[in-house]
Formats: C-alpha cells, sequence, structure tokens
C-alpha cells in the first residue's frame, strides 16, 4: 500500500468516525428526559402564560418544534461551522466553546505531562522487567505496578494528599496555583505551576505505569528469544548493546499502541484527579456540567474529548506506520 | 457416554487446575478472590447484622476495641459496612460482566464468521466504542437512565464489551481457517450449527478468561461511578459499597479533619485495590493458558 492511499484511508475513517461521534452526541442527548428551557425560565415559568409564551418561543428559536431528522442537520451544520451550542449555567448564552478554551490549556499540561512522565517510567521499568523475566527483580517490578494499576485514582489522590499535604505538609492541598500567583514573576508562575501538579502527575504515574511497563515488558519476551538476538549475543556484544540496538528497536512497536489507546483514558483521569485537587481543568468542567445538568456544555466537552482521541489514534496509526518497515513497505 | 463425559471433564478441570498452580500470578488472585467472596457472603455471621443509623450513637469514631475501625458518619462501624461493602462490588462486577460477555462475545462471532460487510460494520462500530473515553461516557449514561443498581450494571457493560468483542473475533477469524471448520462446511453443515457446535466451544475457554478480566474491570468502574455519587443510591438499609465509602468519608472532610481520619477512607479503598488485583491476576493468568498466541510466551 502507498502512502497516499494509507493516508487516504485513514482520512476516511476519521471522518467517518466523528460523524459517528456526532450522531451518538445528538442520540444521548436527544433521549435525555427533561425540558431544555426549564434551566432558563423562572421557576414555575411555565406555568402561566407569559411564562409559555416565553417557553415556546425558545422551543422555536433552539429549533426544538422541528422533525428530529431536521434538528440533526442543524446540529451538524452547526458543528461544521464550529458553533458547539450555548452553555445554560456559566454565564447562560455564552457559546460553550468559551467556556471550555481556557480550560483546556490546564488539562493539556496536566496530562501532557502526566502522560510524559508515567510513559518514561513505564519504559524504564518494562526494558528492566522484560531482560530479566522471571527473575526476582521482574516479579518486583510486575507487582508493584500491578498493584498501582487496580487502585482507583481518586483514592489515589486521597492518600497523596493524605500523605504528602496533610501530614508531611510538603505540597499543597489542591488547586493548580498559590492564592499570590498575580504577584508573582514569570519564572515563579512556571515553578508554581509545577509544584502544584506533583501530586496529580504522580496519582497518573502510579495508577498507569503498569500499562506501558507491562506492554513493553511482554512485546520484549516475544523479541528476546528470536534468532537475531542470539546472533546478536553471540557476536559479543553487552547486555546493554544486545537491548539498544537489537532488541528495543523491534519491541517498540506495541508501546505506540499503547499510548494511543492510552489517550482514551486521559480525560477519564483528569476529571478524577481535577476534582479532588480541584484544578479549574476540562475534566472539573465536565463534572461541574454534570451536576449543573448543562447539557450543551457536556455535549460540547463529551464531542471535543472523543475528537481529540480519533486524531491521536490515528495519528499513532501514522507515526506506527513510519516505524515498522513491515507496515511502511508492505 | 455421560459417565465419559463427564470423567472428561474432570480431567480438563484437573488440568486446568495443574495450570493454575504452576502459574502462581493465577492461583495468588484466586485465593483473593475466594478470599473476598467468602468475606462478603458470610458477613452476616462474621461480623453481625448490617448496621443501620442509629440516634444518637457515636460519629467518626477513631479505631477502639468496640469499633476496631471506628465509626463513619452515621456512627456505624466500619469494619462491618467494609465486609458487607463487596456484596454490591461483586454483584455488579459479576452482572456486569455477564452483560458485556453476551454482547461482546455475540458481535466477535457473528463479525469474525460472516465476515465482509456485517463484519465491516461491527468492526468499526467496536472501534467506535473502544475509543470513547469510558468515564464521562459512563458517567453521562448514568445521569440519561436515572442513577440505579440496573444503570450501572448497563453503563459498565457498555463501556467494556469492545475489548471482549475484539479478543473473540480474532480468534474466530483464525479458527475459521481451521480444517475440521472446512470439513464441517463441505458435509453441508448451516452455518449457525457450526457456530454452536464447533466455533463456540473453541472460544469459549478465552471468554472465561475475558469474563474475569472484565470483571475486574466492571469492580474498578462502579467503585469510580459510586465514588461520584453515581452508583447505586444508598437508600435506608441498602448496602453501601466500597467506592460509596471512599465517597462519604471524603464528604465527611476524613481527609483534612484533626487528625485525619485515615481509618475511615484507607480500607475502603484497599479493598476496591485488592479485589480488583485478584481478578485482574486470575484473568491474565487464564489468558495466558487459554489463548495460543500467548501460550509462546512462557
Amino acid at each position: 500500500m502507498n502512502l497516499r492511499r494509507f493516508l487516504l484511508r485513514k482520512a476516511v475513517y476519521v471522518v467517518l468516525t466523528v460523524f459517528l461521534i456526532s450522531a451518538l452526541n445528538f442520540l444521548i442527548f436527544q433521549i435525555l428526559p427533561g425540558d431544555p428551557t426549564r434551566v432558563l425560565l423562572p421557576r414555575g415559568g411555565s406555568s402561566n402564560q407569559a411564562g409559555e409564551s416565553l417557553r415556546q418561543e425558545l422551543l422555536h428559536q433552539w429549533g426544538l418544534d422541528q422533525p428530529i431528522p431536521t434538528r440533526f442537520v442543524i446540529y451538524l451544520s452547526n458543528l461544521l461551522r464550529g458553533n458547539f451550542g450555548t452553555s445554560i449555567t456559566y454565564r447562560p448564552g455564552i457559546a460553550a466553546m468559551d467556556v471550555i478554551a481556557p480550560r483546556l490549556a490546564t488539562t493539556l499540561a496536566l496530562v501532557g505531562l502526566a502522560t510524559a512522565v508515567t510513559m518514561w517510567l513505564g519504559i524504564i521499568l518494562g526494558r528492566v522487567s522484560g531482560w530479566r523475566r522471571g527473575r526476582r527483580t521482574d516479579v518486583l517490578i510486575t507487582m508493584t505496578t500491578l498493584f498501582g494499576y487496580s487502585m482507583p485514582s481518586f483514592w489515589v489522590s486521597l492518600v497523596l494528599i493524605f500523605a504528602f499535604a496533610v501530614e508531611l505538609n510538603l505540597f499543597p492541598v489542591h488547586g493548580e496555583i498559590s492564592p499570590d500567583y498575580g504577584t508573582l514573576d514569570p519564572l515563579s508562575k512556571v515553578l508554581d505551576r509545577l509544584y502544584h501538579l506533583v501530586l496529580p502527575v504522580l496519582t497518573f504515574a502510579i495508577t498507569n505505569i503498569a500499562w506501558f511497563s507491562m506492554t513493553l515488558r511482554n512485546s520484549l519476551t516475544d523479541v528476546l528469544p528470536e534468532d537475531y538476538m542470539l546472533t546478536a549475543a553471540a557476536k559479543g556484544l553487552t547486555e546493554d548493546q544486545q537491548l539498544r540496538w537489537h532488541a528495543l528497536p523491534n519491541a517498540r512497536l506495541p508501546v505506540v499502541t499503547a499510548a494511543a489507546i492510552y489517550f482514551g483514558w486521559v480525560l477519564s483521569g483528569a476529571i478524577v484527579v481535577e476534582v479532588v485537587f480541584d484544578f479549574q481543568g476540562l475534566g472539573k468542567l465536565t463534572w461541574d456540567a454534570t451536576r449543573a445538568l448543562d447539557f450543551p456544555l457536556m455535549s460540547a466537552i463529551f464531542f471535543i474529548a472523543t475528537l481529540g482521541v480519533v486524531v491521536a489514534n490515528a495519528l499513532a496509526d501514522v507515526l506506527y506506520m513510519f516505524l515498522d518497515p513491515r507496515v511502511r513497505e508492505a | 457416554m455421560f459417565r465419559e463425559r463427564l470423567r472428561e471433564n474432570r480431567k480438563r478441570l484437573q488440568k486446568l487446575l495443574r495450570e493454575l498452580v504452576r502459574q502462581r500470578i493465577a492461583l495468588v488472585g484466586l485465593v483473593i478472590i475466594t478470599a473476598s467472596i467468602a468475606i462478603s457472603v458470610l458477613a452476616p455471621v462474621l461480623v453481625g447484622p448490617y448496621p443501620s443509623s442509629v440516634q444518637g450513637a457515636a460519629t467518626l469514631q477513631p479505631p477502639s476495641s468496640e469499633h476496631l475501625l471506628g465509626t463513619d458518619y452515621q456512627g456505624r462501624d466500619i469494619l462491618t459496612l467494609l465486609a458487607y461493602g463487596g456484596q454490591i462490588s461483586l454483584l455488579i462486577g459479576f452482572s456486569a460482566s455477564a452483560v458485556a460477555m453476551i454482547l461482546g462475545t455475540a458481535v466477535g462471532l457473528i463479525g469474525g464468521f460472516y465476515g465482509r460487510i456485517p463484519d465491516q460494520i461491527l468492526a468499526r462500530a467496536t472501534d467506535f466504542f473502544l475509543v470513547i473515553p469510558w468515564l464521562p461516557f459512563a458517567i453521562v449514561l448514568s445521569m440519561v437512565l436515572g442513577p440505579s443498581l440496573r444503570t450501572t450494571i448497563i453503563a459498565i457493560a457498555i463501556v467494556s464489551w469492545p475489548t471482549t468483542a475484539r479478543v473473540i473475533r480474532s480468534q474466530v477469524l483464525s479458527l475459521k481457517e481451521r480444517l475440521f471448520i472446512e470439513r464441517a462446511r463441505a458435509v453441508g453443515a448451516k452455518m449457525p450449527y457450526i457456530i454452536r457446535r464447533h466455533v463456540l466451544p473453541n472460544v469459549m475457554p478465552l471468554v472465561w478468561a475475558e469474563a474475569v478480566l472484565t470483571i475486574s474491570n466492571a469492580v474498578f468502574t462502579e467503585a469510580f461511578l459510586s465514588f461520584f455519587g453515581l452508583g447505586p443510591p444508598p437508600g435506608a438499609g441498602t448496602v453501601v459499597s466500597w467506592g460509596t465509602m471512599v465517597n462519604q468519608a471524603y464528604t465527611a472532610l476524613a481527609l483534612i479533619s484533626n487528625p485525619p481520619m485515615w481509618w475511615y477512607f484507607l480500607p475502603p479503598g484497599l479493598a476496591i485495590t485488592f479485589v480488583v488485583l485478584g481478578f485482574a491476576m486470575l484473568g491474565y493468568g487464564l489468558e495466558e493458558i487459554f489463548n495460543p498466541a500467548l501460550r509462546r510466551r512462557r
């Protein structure tokens, strides 16, 4: 398959998935019980005449009096123009996108740093454990990481807060910036943010290292019995050289796939961590929107999050192709 | 005939048990699971009746000889709540896994066996459900359907079937090429018959391994939903799940009160961890025994 055709097929796939996502999104938020106008109308407003006519006005304005297929077309054309609807609770009427955009940076910083740290540690541990498979080091690493993987992240953040923030008083209990953040110089601002990120990032690392370390360990185990590894050893290469030149280049591909799947979980992790640590990011916003029944906002977040995952997955596939000569030349 | 079959089954079971013992990881998992099931089922015998909130009971007491793990915000004994908590987590884990298995196996079988257009549609649907972030999706589902035991089970099943569908599909794809299937086809056996008689028995072991792994996932997901107050609502007299216990400890400010009430929020989290770990260990072990693709690794 040549590169052009491969990319074209990927692109078609992405577009198709995005369409499915928007359809599902529309479906979920359509079968939701409840009348969206009630959140805006004054309490008991729809019982009197003025309230009822206001309600009808809103229904008409939002196109809710149209048949469902028409509404789906309206919804899709709005999405294409980047209109994700208006938030009901955050200053009613403000575009959902304007609520989301400023929060995106906070969350991207959090999950970006967390993913980097988790992958880095996971690769280091997975390498050791795959190379020494079955020995004591491997059992120790595997059991420890698997134990961390089994811990619910909300609880891990609570334990970390308890140990490092309350008892030892080393890190802040919550928030992404100090109260005096505004008065700091630029360098201190960055450091202040990093300081607040330590425990949240640690939560991600503890609960997710196993995903990467186990993937690398298992793929190393597949590679090590190969003939070329025996050749490498027979040539007199040191263990480190065997690992670095011959084992890892062949074993790292599944890690790319693992990373792609991991993007799908990152937002789930962000919701938990941001709620417990009180970070004003996308995860916290998701939670607040859910509590406030702000359906347009929820729908917009849900759409953007899934879109992010689909695009990340497609990018990982393309990266995979560049890393794997078998796929590239097939 | 029946006897013979029974003996054969027993032989197979013995072989499986031998494999499990050889694979220490699965055995440890099995021990953890058995212990947790025993504790939650035998809770009435072990720790007495389920505590109801008593007016005027001492709330949020630290551990003492009377209450080994102290009391919760309603004055109930935490150790007792902990023993009962497994009932709800395991009930949800087993039921959600059962639903997910039926769905996942059906999709995997049909897609893998019939190929072409049905497979294309089902495989795309599987991929699609795999990329959806599970927690927001489960939260939205719980909101839409309204929190209840059934909702929690459905929401968890919907987010967990795709993995199974994928595993089963790839297994069916390789089975399909095997000689005995071709032979059955050649003598004119109908598709549903081949699936029932030849394909299903061959993928069942893998389904069991997947089922155990999915229970682990389901218990995990239930904890998250309960922590967010979207699990089965803790009404009067109903058993509180471990996730809800952590939530209640969190709401009761167990963390930042002075002194912090570690005995309130640590035990339920550890309980979740051990049960999730137990099922995961048994699941990985079974998968390595049953999945030919992984067998080479041992």
